[in-house]
């Protein structure tokens, strides 16, 4: 993918939940204290749950390039090697690792966010 | 013409990186705090706000519950007000990372002021909602 691409989606992604944030928590600020029957119509409304999949969709997004760019940033030969220099030859499997961890996790929190919205 | 790549690199250019060496300036500290707080968001607050999200719908019992255990001081409100600042410091520091995207606040003076600005709005937050459920 290209760079500017990536850019883009970053902050494309976090505009959209920045807007989804504040609309949600205008609505909890506005209502207090949060009644358990407004906040239940207002989280089965057919627009909050779309935009909640969004939502879920675009965090997936903001996180793999957030944490992909950490990962290629410190998981590599030159600053694993620094706390010990054995470990700088495991920093490409480390990192693997580590991108396998988040991308799994990341996956997980979608299916676990759709399933909450939609069931 | 290209000689650069015969040229013989000097034998004290350091392999291993000690980050800890490196002195970090206002703006730096808020860069690296910025993707440490996402971390945190992703791996502590995103969860958290979906076991909140599912167990406040689940049934009336449920929603008093939470909204009982949260807003009374304990461990428990501690850690989830904690985490939700969290977020807000993130958002915070990517507003001011997204406004320097579209050159404003980009001089070293600007960006220097804007960086204790973000820092003097989260501990305001940080203490009013701290106050909130403590006192």
């Amino acid at each position: 993918m290209k760079g500017s691409s990536l850019f883009y989606w970053l902050r494309f992604s976090a505009l959209f939940m920045l807007g989804y944030t504040i609309w949600v928590l205008s609505f909890i600020l506005i209502n207090q204290p949060v009644e358990y029957n407004s906040w239940v119509s207002f989280t089965n409304q057919i627009l909050f749950q779309f935009s909640t999949t969004f939502a879920a969709f675009f965090v997936l997004v903001h996180t793999f390039i957030g944490l992909w760019t950490v990962g290629t940033d410190y998981f590599t030969p030159r600053t694993l090697g620094f706390l010990h220099p054995s470990l700088a030859k495991y920093a490409d499997l480390i990192r693997r690792g580590y991108t396998f961890l988040f991308v799994t996790l990341g996956a997980l929190i979608v299916i676990t966010t759709l399933f909450i919205i939609w069931s | 013409m290209s000689t650069n790549h015969n040229k013989i690199r000097p034998v004290y250019r350091p392999v291993y990186i000690n980050l800890m060496q490196i002195r970090l300036p206002v703006s730096a500290l808020i860069s690296i705090t910025h993707r440490l707080s996402g971390i945190y968001n992703f791996f502590i607050t995103l969860p958290l706000a979906l076991f909140l999200l599912y167990f406040s719908t689940k049934s009336y019992n449920d929603f008093i519950l939470i909204q009982d255990t949260l807003s009374n001081p304990n461990i428990i409100s501690t850690f989830v007000t904690f985490s939700f600042l969290v977020y807000a410091y993130h958002i915070l520091t990517g507003i001011r990372h997204l406004l320097q995207d579209i050159h404003i606040g980009e001089s070293l003076s600007a960006s220097r002021m804007s960086a204790y600005s973000v820092l003097i709005v989260w501990f305001s937050l940080f203490f009013l909602l701290m106050t909130r459920l403590y006192l």
